[in-house]
């Protein structure tokens, strides 16, 4: 099966400048443009843009709209800007994260989400996030990532390979089932906790912050090395996280 | 629908999304198909009718199917349906056209059920009967069904992973046998003719070559089942096309291969083998191969029981997809909680499935009649589907704006083609012989044209949202995206 049908291949620079071209295209003219359109704005043979457009659908780089023939730019674009938004926090929240900080003995760290690009903005100087980066990427391990999963219509969309969720300690959840488990307890209590998930010993709680429109813009997420929730902290929490929502969204 | 409006969960959400791997898509479509007892079960039935023109009735019939398939790419590569075929005829056809295929593919699905669940009882028994001596009552066959049914159904509510794999495993295993049983019949053959080469050289009729490529159509049935899968393949827009066109091509190419060494070998056999009930069997026992027909046996019991799992995984996926866009009761769209399998039609599918073979067994009926039976059924549900979803294809493309000239080719003559062979199969000179199958497929298909003068009358709303797929969510494009004004 492999080998055949590839439409395009390392051989064929111009069907890449092509495919590029097309994409470009869609860019420029907006969702809704149709094939016929940007066959005719780039002067490509119809049938050569059908299947060019059909390759980049297929791809998720572009995505058919529901009356089948406009097309929009897939989110997966958003991966070719690269996941990681500017983080810049503006100085009143971060006014708003050192008062959290100094009424907790914990870390205190603000994560901003979009979609489902997460990005650790301000970690703790004091007690610092040990990888902020695994926070970055593995979404199922981590309580910020439980929110994001949360939020998201199907998980299975978001993560990268729903089917082979990494273990990073014995207590992270692999397995389907137990992610599905994390997310329906996020769902009913509206915040997100887990212990040695992430890292062994270590427990972690987020709370949403959310425009004044609702949509989940960042995460308040407190850690503690001391191998349990910090649930001591999270009334405090979430008054941080409810004055910080429309200063972020 | 602008951009702005669109919806934050999939109409047909529920499924377990994006999780079938290229192989698990093919291996629904290849054990639909059942190709290992398709080459070894039709040539022989082909030969009958065609005669001397048999080689060129496979090669046509294969060409027909793999033209029907490339039809079908043009939906597959555009939208992830669930419905399969039922789904991409609304499309282009509309809601009347859609509900008039829809049923006609459930009566095939079914039908080739039926079929496949004699069939691997059937096998199931030849083999046990050197060993036990004697055939076993009807009683014990109808039992056989029933278990087989059962486990049918652990295996297809339990997800699609395990069953389309255990189903591809056992075609390849199965496959593979036939190839050995050939070949050794082959190196052994000795170039002599019997009184089969009677038939084989035949005289080639109009009629008889028309309804041997009925024939060696049918053999292909389920191939678009893949189609089905939409929602839960990883890569729906690249898998489903790969494995709806490729599975016809590379059956196609075994099919014939299949059919030239059968032409070689029951030229030199006593005719009495030709027509019998399983010439390759009988071929490899007058040959002394020891264990090896026994094999072929288990293989093609096998290959049959995976076909019984892979044409019901199919209806029950018709059915949710029919409920959930409101034309049958809404019970029939639920899922599994566990196993986000469409676990409430399975349910309502699998006991028919199974009740009908079991009644007519147990009533004494002969499995080769109950099989021809709901095989012919099968049939005309299918090339009736085949024939108005390849209508749809070029109709579908005009409205969307991307027709070419060779899709509008295509589609007009694979729909010319196969409206001819539904032509040849309605007409009776079918090898069932009999016009109550007709009758039968007429009176099962009822509910679709039913359902469409009903709905059309009382909820026209219902017949619009007729073809629902796995369309575009708000969350599937990139957020702040320019509007095309």
């Amino acid at each position: 099966m492999t080998g055949v049908d590839r439409g395009v291949t390392g051989r064929q620079p111009q069907a890449v400048r092509s495919a590029l071209a097309v994409l470009e295209e869609v860019a420029r003219a907006g969702a809704g443009v149709n094939a016929k359109e940007v066959a005719e704005a780039l002067g490509l043979p119809p049938a050569t843009t059908y299947r060019l457009l059909n390759l980049l659908v297929a791809e998720e780089y572009l995505v058919r709209l529901p009356d089948l023939h406009g097309f929009a730019l897939g989110a997966k674009v958003a991966g070719l800007v690269g996941t990681a938004p500017p983080a810049r926090v503006p100085t009143a929240a971060r006014q708003v994260l050192a008062e959290l900080r100094g009424g907790v003995r914990a870390g205190v760290h603000l994560v901003l989400v979009s979609g489902a690009a997460v990005r650790c903005a301000d970690v703790d100087p004091d007690l610092p996030l040990a990888a902020p980066a695994l926070v970055e990427t593995h979404l199922h391990a981590s309580a910020v990532g439980h929110l994001v999963l949360a939020e998201a219509g199907d998980w299975r969309d978001v993560v990268h390979h729903p089917d082979r969720l990494p273990a990073l300690t014995p207590a992270t959840p692999t397995r389907s089932v137990e992610l599905e488990a994390c997310l329906a307890r996020v769902h009913a209590v509206g915040w997100a906790g887990q212990v040695g998930q992430l890292h062994e010993g270590v427990g972690c709680l987020a709370v949403p912050v959310r425009a004044p429109d609702g949509q989940l813009v960042g995460a308040v997420a407190v850690s503690s090395g001391r191998g349990e929730v910090p649930v001591a902290s999270l009334d405090a929490a979430r008054d941080c996280a409810a004055r910080l929502g429309p200063l972020l969204g | 629908m602008t951009i702005e409006e669109l919806p934050a969960r999939s109409p047909v959400a529920g499924l377990r999304r994006r999780g079938l791997s290229m192989v698990e898509v093919l291996a629904q479509s290849v054990s639909a198909l059942a190709p290992s007892a398709a080459v070894v079960a039709v040539p022989p039935f082909v030969m009958v009718q065609a005669g001397a023109a048999t080689l060129p009735v496979l090669v046509v019939g294969s060409a027909l199917v793999a033209l029907v398939g490339w039809c079908l790419t043009a939906f597959a590569r555009r939208m992830a349906a669930v419905g399969g075929v039922y789904s991409f005829t609304a499309k282009g056809l509309g809601p009347g056209g859609a509900l008039l295929a829809g049923w006609a593919l459930v009566v095939g699905y079914a039908g080739i059920a039926v079929s496949a669940l004699v069939g691997t009882v059937a096998y199931a028994i030849s083999f046990t009967v050197p060993f036990t001596g004697a055939r076993p009552p009807g009683w014990v066959a109808a039992l056989l069904a029933v278990a087989v049914g059962l486990v049918a159904t652990l295996t297809t509510v339990r997800g699609i992973r395990l069953s389309a794999r255990v189903a591809l495993a056992l075609e390849v295993v199965s496959l593979g046998v036939v190839v050995v049983v050939l070949g050794v019949l082959l190196a052994a053959h000795d170039g002599s003719t019997g009184t089969g080469a009677a038939v084989v050289d035949g005289p080639v009729t109009a009629g008889g070559v028309a309804t041997g490529l009925v024939l060696a159509v049918a053999a292909f049935m389920g191939f678009e089942s893949a189609a089905t899968l939409g929602v839960e393949a990883r890569r729906p827009l690249v898998a489903v096309p790969r494995a709806v066109f490729w599975t016809p091509v590379v059956t196609g190419v075994l099919f014939v291969a299949a059919g030239l060494a059968q032409v070689v070998l029951l030229r030199a056999a006593p005719v009495e083998v030709l027509t019998g009930d399983v010439p390759v069997a009988q071929l490899a026992d007058a040959d002394g191969l020891g264990v090896l027909p026994r094999l072929l046996d288990v293989g093609i019991a096998l290959s049959f029981f995976a076909c019984v799992t892979g044409s019901v995984n199919a209806l029950a996926r018709v059915l949710f997809s029919m409920s959930r866009e409101g034309v049958l009761p809404a019970a029939l769209g639920r899922t599994h909680p566990r196993f986000a399998t469409p676990s409430v039609a399975l349910a309502f599918v699998l006991p028919v499935v199974v009740a009908v073979p079991a009644v007519a067994l147990a009533g004494g009926a002969r499995a080769r009649d109950v099989l021809a039976g709901s095989l012919t059924l099968s049939a005309l549900g299918y090339v009736l589907a085949y024939v108005l979803a390849a209508a749809a294809m070029p109709l579908f493309l005009r409205r969307i704006g991307e027709l070419t000239r060779p899709a509008l080719v295509g589609g007009a003559v694979a729909a010319a083609l196969s409206a001819a062979v539904l032509v040849v199969a309605v007409a009776g000179a079918s090898w069932s012989g009999s016009g109550a199958v007709v009758v039968v497929f007429v009176l099962a298909w009822l509910p679709g044209p039913v359902l469409w003068l009903v709905l059309r009358r009382r909820a026209p709303d219902v017949l619009a949202r007729v073809g629902v797929y796995d369309q575009a969510t708000a969350s599937s494009v990139l957020p702040g995206q320019g509007v095309r004004r």
